[in-house]
């Protein structure tokens, strides 16, 4: 039976130069970064790149340099001697920390996954959409380090009227009218499982995903994972910041967003990495793999359906790493020679919910958590 | 025997072989590239001027709205900043509509 990663390594074709890359052009004002070969280019500027599945599908812990990228303003120029993290709000004792006490700080060692929330939101196929037409793999798996953010806020001695954290970050839009992204979590969620990461897979933070120190909210899409952060601020009412307040809802035709419910915690979810559409495989047997990750209540079942969803048989589910990383899934099955065929993997979570066969949209394409389906032939 | 032809032969042909399987590979998954230009047309200096003051060209080359929708998209950036007169307004939002209007279901 051939599985993929063999046949390339057989060939040579494994590792960053198995495809043609290019290096970009930006404006000055903007980092000048080769995009890695294995990053689709969404957007050049500000950085919406996507990794291929082809690339997500060669390891566990998706790489610092294969790792998806969303920005939204110009990558800012920090430098980690002077940077400075500012605990302030309705706490006892405001900290103002820096990076080398930051890491004498009690550090944690973790893997979670983070997902765009618009993750899919290019497969909705919506007659009207703004934003990024992501497919599948604004996504990816890494171990991050780094203290608590409850180690800092204990130090700090919240006052009892904190109940939500802000997230205060040094990028900026290049028009001053543009409100900076500011976002909150409840003070449960900042005392819980919540990260400020200085280290993602063993290095140092890259620039790109948030150098020094970005924070990393578990099980939550990723737009609450503030990047290059600046400023915790303990306050008694939730951001009332644009892309807050009004940004990332779930708005259906007819509702306000300021009243729509926010995004927040991953809906279960899975990938087919292998085969990928359009493969042709030799006869015999096909290894098929993937991934599946979702909310707190982590992944329970992973299914496969070879018959367009007639019927489903459950895949080997590899062990939970943690809660809010994802997991491995395989199925190796005998299939007839000389024909076309389909795959469909769907996920059920801890609390019973079941992927979609195709979820419905919402007006701006957050959390498409549909199904996903891939054909192939088999000589 | 196998001579220096045949093993060039050899060679190449195992370099075409995994040229076609990187290309079918990975082909499918490139497809989406959008233009990184605005395309010609009445309204492409303006978009040039406005638009790429925030993001790429790109960022506005892969989305679909109706009239209302780039217009809210314009009111949007008008009050972070922007600065068109009324009849650059209208062109831009003609110029958007004309290249980026709704998808067809």
């Amino acid at each position: 039976m051939w599985r993929r990663r063999e046949f390339l390594r057989t060939l040579g074709l494994t590792g960053a130069g198995a495809l043609a890359g290019a290096v970009l052009r930006v404006p000055s004002a903007w980092a000048k970064t080769p995009v890695e070969p294995e990053l689709i280019v969404r957007n050049t500027w500000p950085e919406h790149w996507e990794t291929t599945l082809e690339a997500l599908g060669r390891e566990y812990f998706t790489s610092n340099e294969r790792f998806f990228v969303r920005s939204h303003f110009p990558v800012p120029e920090l430098n980690p001697t002077t940077w400075r993290l500012e605990v302030t709000g309705l706490v006892e004792r405001p900290l103002s920390l820096s990076l080398a006490e930051l890491k004498k700080a009690p550090q944690v060692d973790a893997v979670h996954v983070l997902e765009c929330a618009g993750n899919g939101r290019g497969l909705f196929q919506l007659p009207n959409t703004a934003g990024t037409q992501w497919e599948r793999g604004a996504v990816g798996n890494a171990r991050w380090s780094g203290p608590l953010l409850s180690t800092l806020l204990y130090h700090a001695d919240l006052m009892p009227e904190a109940k939500h954290v802000w997230f205060e970050a040094a990028d900026r839009a290049p028009l001053p009218g543009v409100p900076p992204f500011v976002r909150s979590i409840p003070i449960e969620k900042a005392l819980g499982d919540t990260m400020l990461a200085l280290r993602m897979n063993g290095s140092a933070l890259p620039r790109l995903h948030g150098a020094p120190a970005r924070i990393v909210v578990p099980n939550w899409y990723g737009m609450a994972s503030t990047k290059w952060v600046t400023g915790i601020r303990v306050e008694a009412t939730p951001s009332d910041n644009h892309w807050f307040a009004r940004g990332y809802r779930y708005v259906y035709p007819g509702e306000d967003p300021a009243s729509a419910p926010p995004v927040q915690e991953m809906k279960v979810k899975s990938v087919i990495t292998w085969p990928l559409e359009g493969v042709r495989l030799p006869g015999g047997g096909v290894h098929f793999a993937g991934f599946a990750w979702g909310g707190s209540s982590g992944v329970k079942l992973v299914e496969l359906s070879i018959d367009e969803g007639q019927s489903w048989r459950p895949v080997f589910l590899a062990q939970e790493t943690s809660r809010s990383a994802w997991r491995d899934w395989s199925l190796d099955l005998p299939v007839p020679s000389h024909q076309r065929m389909s795959a469909m993997v769907r996920a059920i979570d801890g609390n019973g919910q079941q992927q979609p066969l195709a979820a419905r949209a919402n007006a701006s394409g957050y959390a498409n958590n549909s199904i996903h389906r891939v054909s192939f032939r088999v000589d | 025997m196998w001579t220096r032809r045949a093993w060039v032969a050899l060679l190449l042909a195992g370099v075409v072989a995994a040229a076609a399987w990187s290309a079918g590979d990975s082909g499918a998954l490139r497809r989406e590239v959008y233009p990184a230009q605005f395309p010609a047309g009445d309204g492409k200096a303006l978009a040039d001027r406005y638009c790429q003051i925030c993001h790429a060209a790109s960022l506005v080359t892969q989305q679909a709205k109706d009239s209302t929708g780039w217009e809210k998209t314009l009111a949007q950036m008008e009050k972070w900043g922007i600065e068109p007169t009324p009849a650059e307004h209208d062109s831009l939002r003609s110029y958007l509509l004309s290249h980026y209007g709704p998808r067809a279901r």
